[in-house]
């Protein structure tokens, strides 16, 4: 396509000139230090998440791993735990101490697991905004 | 990219990126440096990922125009001439600028129209690079020019 010869001369004799050069830079530098200091502030914010991944992890597997064991080493019609008092609920509780604690730690496995999910979403997501799209 | 180099990169292409987005802005110069900063900040933080050796320009160019059309779809746009008029006396319009008819005329041509209008008569790119820049087929690119020509020189008596 050509280009039209009346609009090119117009465009370029009113081409635009900037004598504020200097300001713009400084005020351009300006905003990329606040850019430096919420994306350090931001990464850091990702390292501490990944600590507490990795200790929930740690603290998760190592608890478990222990309770399971306990779990097995006992025989299966010995009650987990027993209390002192007899009473009807106590009795309940001790009778029923294996199910119980096999729940309570599948709750926590749950939960851990779903810790563990938001937590590398929420860095996957604060990643993406330090990280920064062009469009 | 270092800091060190993108501002180097960035002092040497500055002035055509705000001339560029001046134009888009019809005229508006603070307008156009906020939406020149906010390119940049962009360009800044995605120079990771640069990878146009040698096309820092059109590379810029990209993020503008599209920090621009985002910019514009937040704002209401107007359409008449007549409106424009008003809207521009009221505006921070370039005051130095003694032919205020163009940046009129450039108003009145939708937002794509008129980037590809001034990236090919006041930054000189070929359709290709337009078409690249803007993220448009060649064929679009042609008629958005064909288009913004014919009315540019309507509205300008050419």
């Amino acid at each position: 396509m050509n280009k039209d010869k009346a609009l090119e001369e117009l465009f370029l004799a009113q081409k635009p000139q900037f004598d504020d050069s200097e300001a713009f830079m400084e005020s351009l530098n300006k905003r990329l230090d606040a850019v430096e200091y919420i994306k350090q502030h931001q990464e850091a914010t990702i390292r501490r998440y990944k600590m507490a991944l990795v200790a929930a992890f740690v603290v998760g597997i190592i608890s478990g791993g222990i309770t399971i064991v306990y779990m097995l080493s006992t025989p299966v019609r010995v009650p987990l735990f027993t209390f002192q008092v007899e009473t009807g609920w106590l009795s309940w509780l001790a009778n029923n101490s294996r199910l119980l604690t096999t729940t309570a730690l599948s709750l926590l496995v749950t939960f851990g697991l779903i810790s563990i999910v938001g937590n590398i979403q929420d860095i996957r997501r604060m990643r993406g905004e330090v990280g920064f799209r062009i469009n | 990219m270092t800091r060190e180099g993108f501002i180097e990169l960035v002092e040497q292409e500055q002035e055509a990126l705000r001339g560029f987005l001046l134009y888009l802005c019809c005229g508006n110069k603070e307008e156009a440096d906020d939406i020149a900063q906010d390119a940049l900040v962009k360009a800044y933080l995605s120079s990771a990922g640069y990878q146009e050796k040698g096309r820092f320009r059109s590379w810029l160019f990209k993020i503008a125009h599209n920090t621009f059309l985002n910019h514009k779809a937040s704002c209401r746009t107007t359409e008449s001439i007549d409106e424009a008029r008003t809207l521009i006396s009221n505006t921070a319009a370039d005051a130095s600028f003694e032919h205020q008819d163009l940046y009129l005329a450039l108003r009145t041509l939708p937002p794509k129209e008129r980037s590809a209008i001034t990236l090919f008569y006041l930054n000189g790119y070929n359709i290709k690079e337009i078409a690249a820049i803007t993220e448009a087929s060649e064929d679009a690119v042609k008629k958005q020019l064909s288009r913004g020509r014919d009315q540019l020189k309507e509205k300008l008596k050419l």
